[in-house]
């Protein structure tokens, strides 16, 4: 042991005499001119119209990578990217509705390419079963055998309304699109550019760019290829589509055809489950001016939360967004150099009654089922008045984002003019007034009038409770305090399956949140619909239903918030679901970046990134 | 019997005076004495244990539970897990709500003087009274270390014994059933298990864990069992006719004893540790049950906001793991037939004292 | 023997057929892949559920399914595996391929770290049996086993990390830092040492002395932003290494041991220059190995040339010497590079990272540069993992040592008059290191699939994140691709242990009927 004391005295003795006395100067700053984000989950390749790779990481790699006609805005707005294109309805009749889809010329890709109208032709391909089919590329729909362009846009209201191929102007800058009735929300359905040159020369084999002569030859070819379906090279094509994109690593080795764009910003490298850097695109023109300040994204895949808050304390991240807690929120803020931003999510937590039996379920015969009438509905009002909504935000929303309102409509998000007029007249006062207290003895009436002594004898109600989340339980454990106020006793099963149970005769009710990812005339139609996807309730109103059928064709705004008002109204009165708050979320955000304005629909953080400086 | 031949032995040995106190110490007493009479010496693993004791006690009594899902038996704390009294608003530091009224500053150096409050750990978010919670954690985390532990204890030791007992055929069998459920990941298992069957409740996945968390035991058990049946003494057993059971039992169990308490002791803590691991990743205890693993994965990033509602449950946490570590380590020296305890200077002296005064006389 | 061997790997194979059997099943009727598809509104909700049917082969029953998944891997026979293709579009063999160094080099250096450290501590607790030391050590060890490895993250980074880093901005040390670290090493090693009243003082006094106005003089020079060691402190450790090791292994009586090492010490540091030079010039793993390969010949030749009897004692003894003394030279290539690393914009004056595997924004063109990001990296999520896995290591070291030491052999080893160094080191010590050889290698190969929460917290792309991926996403293949290598590695490992044991204790028949 003699030799560690006499080692400590040498080192301290040499350690002293071999050391320069020599200060360094102080650490300074760089100038920063790189902007890291945090996302949760890592991106799973560069093309995200596959089932494999569709994530929101992807879509917002792909925003920077790319620019088309429109993007939404933090808003909710649907914003025309006016330096790209142009694009308006030409022929609006009940059978005949066109679409007219222009770009600006001028418009390059990052290999000096320039964009026409040829580029917006693979859209169709990727949307439209029947072209699929008459192309030789495979049933979309075919339970065995994927088509040749394995995409999630198959079979949905492009598919289903359009009428023939798209049409291409003379100068090749415009396409023109038919469908078979109006298309409500047609802006949405509209075609975007990709640079299919590159899918050409790929399928050709080969590895590097090409020039542009060869490039606009490669086009032709394509051009050609799908005028006359020519199954062979639109075969090789979607095979690459399909394939050769869900990598994640990207190096120098990587075949640079993959990563041609007409975004901002280009990837560079990639990490697999780790990162992606993207270099700003000097030839960038498709899209508002960039700053000029900053010239490097990351993309910066953390899943753990708090470990992603400390990085952006460390200074390894400068953008932070996450899913919100009371506690996470006040720690971000007592970060330093740190801006915490508010941010709302697309999902709204609501409440479902069990209404009547589901199809391929058992059948309903519970408490709320409507065919025990007058009494079934006196229960479902008390029930949903009892919910104490108020409370819920007080003690689990309020914390995180200040927000003490609940919401009053499953159809439109709070926050704008047409909210208000909305929720004034769709019969939502009914469960909105008064305190709860006040709202406690109106339900206590409407049970005892068929069951008086329920305050002795509650009524047994069947939950399905999500598991796994402690805010979802802490709104269980309120509920299930005041309803038993007015006489129901509620009985939680606590699944972490739960998503497979919706709609299981086994329930009562159910509680979750609804996730809405485009703003479209139907919005919730899925949920009340009779045959809606999503109608796990049972709910059926044949007005109900009529009304939704008109929401398909396109309808100026007070049209379209009277025919909101008519159906809240009903589903009130009826009580089916009652929405309770916006899921919170949060970003935090380095105090030198500027102009990060996070907002609810995809691509969210990343929308405005030409806006972005230091 | 190993034992006894080994202190025959040593006294025929030419004893150091540690020896001579040792033996006298143990002379005339039976084995469970002797146990007992170590243990009872090993300071750490003493307080270990009353606390243990203390902390049971507590957890188990302070709330109402249902005798045989009939009977309530209340508790004596006043509120329970399922109470939603006011939440605390207004006086607490930093804005915060629901803080704890524990003190321990008497009144007159400035405190609130010492007691527990209403709230003594604080308020979680809706109200929910924070010992309640925490007390019910613990009855969780207790029982599924207790389950997991014994399950696995009792197999491995049963398990690994036999194998490394008889050897041979049935040797090869038990082993390649070790490595068959080796293969299986306790984790991976534990959150499969958990994510389709968290919702039937922690004691049904302590069961399902102990049955996969007895396979390290094992193989330490035989390992000690293949090298302690070569061994001198349980030669000499045999020769004397004994049987195999009571070879396993009074002769290489003992022997053994001292590692296999170990790992059962660090098999323990690491229970309640898998629990809390898996609660982080989502898989264990599923709220609204309660577990102290869950409350501190659920509020760790309270540490620097509502420090209570972490640092109650991780004091919990570590306070259990501590204390059976201890115990085990106490046991460990009581059970070894070979330990020697530090002889103290003062008993060193007396000895030597004694020894001189023998010279003299003669 | 080799039959033996044989049809051991014949039963595992059966055995990995039975539990993956079991586990595709388990997993396969536990979770619903579609489940997140049901919540969506999108319009199109039906045809994604039946395509992503169609991709996961959903309407094939888990049973039949398995086989599916078992044709692909046993193409391993046939050198082409196919573990299928996990959800995320990517062949599961390349996630796999891509995992399993990263969890690898933290579970190695994490596994040995605690090995090391942890029989160290457990030698001293055992040496020093109910001292101080022992029952603080012992308390300090339970305690960082009893925390979860999420929270003690949280710590690490930050104090480690965050605090550390903006320390770095100024790095003034404060007083009673020096005094506090002086204090907490001066009690260390007065119970380490410890012995009467007067030598627990002295020996408290000298490293509370050393450490305190050691880290003073850090802080006046500036030397963490600009650490070196430079030859001289080269020289003055490297003689100080010869000291101990020559001591620890044969003892400082057998001189031509303390000289040949003596030499080697000597040697390193004449060899500084030069070999700073290859590093500059030459920089690589390749050189560090061939220059190790040169550095260990001419340590056998020095042994050989300074010995005439006993000679193997002697030659290890000076290997030892060597590698450790050329290790310093390193690490002080390092230090060196510590300064050009913290001033790369990458870097930016916050060398310790929180997250991630390394710093993707880095050049990598600089070997030492980017092989000290990998460094600094590691730093964190290693400390974590060893802190939490030490504790048993000490307890199993003093247990084992404790029991070693009453056994009949090193009482005659005593009563033969041998020196208590020579009882400890070659009697003691080494009858230790059988079972804790065998818990090595089972620990490793548990690790592998249990580091879990380390990487997640950590943001490490390991196995662990693999498999977590995999049961959240329902990814069958993924989690199956996962489980075929941590179940091969447990079961190997296994193998391993059983045959290390019969081979390190010759009382152990391994092998006989089975």
């Amino acid at each position: 042991m003699k030799f560690t004391r006499s080692a400590k005295f040498a080192l301290a003795t040499a350690a002293s005499a071999a050391l320069a006395f020599t200060l360094l100067t102080p650490a300074q700053a760089a100038t920063r001119s790189t902007v890291i984000l945090h996302e949760t989950n890592p991106i799973t390749g560069l093309n995200c119209g596959l089932s494999a790779t569709n994530s929101t990481t992807c879509s917002a790699v792909s925003y920077l990578q790319g620019a088309g006609f429109n993007y939404y805005n933090n808003k909710k707005e649907l914003v025309k990217n006016t330096v790209f294109g142009s694009y308006k309805i030409v022929k609006n009749t009940a059978t005949d509705f066109r679409t007219q889809w222009t770009v600006n010329p001028g418009r390059v890709w990052s290999d000096g390419t320039p964009i026409t109208g040829e580029d917006l032709l693979l859209s169709h391909i990727l949307s439209s079963d029947a072209y699929s089919k008459a192309a030789g590329l495979g049933d979309p729909t075919d339970k065995k055998t994927p088509p040749a362009f394995n995409g999630l846009g198959y079979s949905g209201v492009y598919a289903n309304n359009i009428v023939g191929d798209p049409v291409l102007s003379a100068d090749k800058m415009t396409v023109t699109l038919q469908f078979k009735k109006k298309i409500a929300n047609w802006d949405l359905y509209g075609p975007g550019p990709s640079p299919v040159h590159t899918l050409v020369l790929m399928a050709e084999g080969k590895k590097a760019l090409g020039t542009v002569a060869e490039n606009e030859a490669a086009r032709d070819r394509f051009v050609k290829a799908f005028r006359d379906k020519d199954t062979a090279l639109l075969k090789k094509m979607g095979d690459i589509w399909s394939k050769d994109y869900t990598i994640t690593t990207v190096n120098k080795d990587t075949n640079p055809l993959l990563l041609v764009g007409n975004g901002g910003f280009l990837i560079d490298n990639a990490v697999a489950k780790t990162s992606v850097t993207l270099k700003k695109n000097p030839k960038y023109n498709s899209g508002p001016a960039l700053s000029g300040s900053v010239d490097t994204v990351v993309f910066k895949f953390i899943g753990d939360g708090t470990a992603a808050a400390q990085a952006l304390a460390n200074g390894e991240l400068d953008v932070y967004a996450g899913q919100a807690t009371a506690d996470g929120v006040a720690k971000l803020k007592a970060i330093k150099n740190v801006n915490v931003v508010g941010k709302d999510e697309v999902a709204y937590e609501h409440w479902d009654l069990h209404y009547d039996t589901v199809p391929d379920e058992a059948p309903y015969t519970g408490l709320f089922s409507v065919k025990d009438g007058a009494r079934s509905k006196a229960l479902r009002q008390a029930f949903l008045l009892g919910i104490p909504r108020n409370e819920i935000m007080e003690k689990l929303i309020a914390p995180i984002n200040g927000v003490t309102e609940p919401i009053r409509s499953t159809w439109l998000a709070p926050g704008s003019a047409a909210y208000d007029k909305l929720i004034a007249a769709n019969g939502s006062a009914f469960y909105s007034r008064g305190t709860q207290e006040s709202r406690n003895k109106s339900a206590l009436a409407l049970v005892q009038k068929f069951y008086p002594d329920v305050l002795k004898n509650p009524l047994k109600v069947r939950v399905l409770v999500p598991g796994n989340n402690p805010r979802r339980a802490a709104e269980f454990a309120l509920a299930k305090a005041n309803l038993a106020k007015i006489g129901f006793d509620l009985v939680g099963d606590v699944r972490t399956d739960w998503p497979s149970k919706l709609g299981n005769s086994d329930y009562d009710v159910y509680f979750f949140a609804w996730v809405a990812s485009s703003v479209t005339q139907r919005q919730s139609a899925e949920v009340f619909d009779t045959d809606g996807g999503n109608n796990i309730t049972g709910y059926s109103n044949k007005a109900v239903d009529a009304i939704i059928d008109t929401l398909d064709s396109p309808l100026p705004e007070p049209q379209l918030i009277a025919k909101y008002i008519q159906i809240e109204r009903l589903t009130n009165a009826d009580a089916v679901t009652i929405g309770v708050f916006i899921h919170p979320g949060v970003v935090a955000v380095n105090k030198d970046l500027k102009n990060v304005k996070p907002g609810p629909l995809s691509p969210t953080i990343v929308w405005n990134y030409w806006e972005w400086s230091y | 019997m190993a034992r006894k031949s080994k202190a025959s032995v040593e006294s025929t040995e030419v004893l150091s005076g540690e020896n001579a106190i040792q033996n006298k110490e143990i002379e005339g007493l039976s084995q469970g004495q002797i146990v007992r009479k170590r243990f009872f010496r090993h300071r750490a693993a003493v307080i270990s244990l009353v606390t243990l004791i203390v902390i049971v006690i507590m957890a188990f009594t302070a709330l109402d539970f249902r005798l045989f899902g009939i009977w309530r038996v209340p508790g004596w704390w006043r509120w329970t897990p399922e109470d939603l009294p006011e939440l605390r608003f207004g006086d607490c530091p930093n804005d915060t709500v629901g803080c704890p009224t524990i003190s321990f500053m008497p009144k007159f150096l400035g405190g609130h003087g010492i007691g527990l409050g209403r709230h003594p750990f604080g308020q979680d978010d809706i109200g929910r009274d924070f010992f309640a919670l925490v007390m019910k954690g613990t009855q969780r985390s207790i029982s599924v270390m207790v389950i997991i532990g014994s399950i696995g204890a009792t197999l491995g030791v049963i398990v690994g014994s036999i194998a490394g007992f008889y050897r041979g055929r049935i040797d090869a069998i038990l082993m390649r059933f070790v490595d068959f459920m080796i293969t299986i990941p306790v984790i991976i298992i534990g959150s499969v298990i958990g994510y389709r069957y968290g919702n039937l409740g922690a004691t049904f996945l302590a069961l399902l864990l102990g049955l996969f968390a007895w396979t390290g035991l094992s193989r330490l058990v035989r390992g000690e069992f293949l090298s302690l049946r070569e061994r001198e003494f349980v030669d000499a057993a045999r020769v004397a006719g004994a049987t195999n059971k009571r070879i396993i039992f009074k002769h290489i169990l003992p022997n053994a004893v001292g590692v296999i308490i170990v790992s059962v002791t660090l098999l323990l803590s690491g229970a309640i540790l898998l629990e809390t691991a898996l609660s982080y990743i989502g898989f264990g205890v599923v709220p609204p049950d309660v577990s102290l693993g869950l409350l501190i994965s659920q509020y760790q990033d309270s540490f620097t906001t509502r420090p209570w509602l972490f640092w109650y449950p991780g004091l919990f946490i570590i306070s259990i793991a501590l204390s059976i570590n201890f115990i085990g380590d106490g046991l460990r020296d009581a059970f070894d037939p070979r330990q020697r305890r530090r002889i103290s200077k003062k008993e060193r002296q007396d000895s030597a004292t004694a020894k001189k005064l023998a010279q003299a006389n003669d | 023997m080799t039959a033996f061997i044989l049809r051991r790997l014949g039963v595992l194979g059966v055995i990995l057929f039975g539990s993956s059997f079991i586990l595709y099943n388990i997993a396969a009727i536990s979770g619903d892949p579609t489940a997140d598809l049901r919540l969506s509104t999108d319009p199109n909700r039906d045809f994604l559920i039946a395509s992503l049917t169609r991709e996961l082969q959903l309407d094939v029953p888990p049973p039949l399914r398995y086989f599916l998944w078992l044709k692909g891997v046993l193409g391993i026979f046939v050198g082409n595996p196919n573990f299928g293709m996990g959800r995320d579009g990517s062949a599961v063999v390349d996630s796999l391929a891509l995992a399993l160094p990263v969890t690898l080099r933290l579970v190695a250096a994490a596994t040995l770290l605690a090995a090391i450290l942890g029989i160290m501590i457990g030698i001293v607790t055992a040496l020093r049996q109910y001292s101080r030391f022992d029952y603080s050590m012992t308390f300090i060890a339970f305690l960082l086993f009893s925390l979860p490895v999420f929270w003690v993250a949280v710590l690490l980074k930050e104090y480690l990390a965050i605090s550390f880093n903006n320390f770095l901005r100024e790095p003034q040390i404060p007083m009673r830092w020096i005094i506090g670290i002086g204090l907490i090493s001066g009690l260390f090693w007065a119970s380490v040492i410890g012995g009467s009243r007067k030598t627990f003082w002295t020996a408290f006094a000298v490293a509370f002395a050393a450490s305190s106005s050691l880290v003073a003089i850090f802080g006046a020079t500036g030397w963490l932003l600009n650490p070196s060691l430079g030859p001289i402190v080269v020289l003055l450790l490297s003689i100080g290494i010869a000291f101990g090791v020559t001591q620890l292994s044969v003892g400082l009586i057998n001189k031509a041991a303390l000289r040949a090492s003596l030499t080697m010490a000597g040697l390193s540091v004449v060899a500084y220059y030069p070999v700073n030079w290859v590093f500059d010039n030459y920089p690589g793993s390749l050189s560090i190995f061939l220059m190790a390969c040169v550095l260990i010949t001419t340590a056998v030749f020095i042994g050989l040339a300074f010995s005439k009897i006993d000679r193997a004692p002697i030659v290890r003894t000076t290997i030892i010497t060597a590698i450790l003394s050329a290790s310093l030279v390193i690490v002080d290539k390092y230090m060196q590079t510590w300064k050009p690393y913290m001033q790369t914009d990458a870097i930016n004056y916050r060398p310790v990272p929180t997250v991630g595997q390394r710093n993707d924004l880095l050049d990598s063109s600089d070997f030492w540069i980017s092989s000290l990001d990998v460094i600094t990296h590691l730093f964190l999520p290693t400390l974590a993992l060893t802190l939490i896995g030490f504790a048993g290591y000490i307890r199993f070291a003093r247990g084992t040592l404790l029991e070693v030491l009453n056994q009949d052999y090193i009482r005659t080893a005593r009563a033969k008059g041998l020196s208590e160094r020579t009882v400890i080191m070659r009697h003691a010590f080494r009858n230790t290191m059988i079972p804790m050889a065998t818990i090595l290698v089972a620990d490793f190969a548990g690790v592998v699939g249990g580091a879990f929460i380390t990487e997640s917290v950590f943001a490490w792309s390991g196995m662990g994140t693999l498999a977590l991926q995999g049961i959240r996403s329902q990814d069958l293949n993924l989690l199956m691709g996962v489980f075929f290598i941590t179940a091969t590695m447990a079961v190997l490992a296994n193998f391993v242990a059983d045959l290390l044991y019969s081979a390190l204790d010759p009382r152990i028949r391994v092998g006989s009927g089975a």
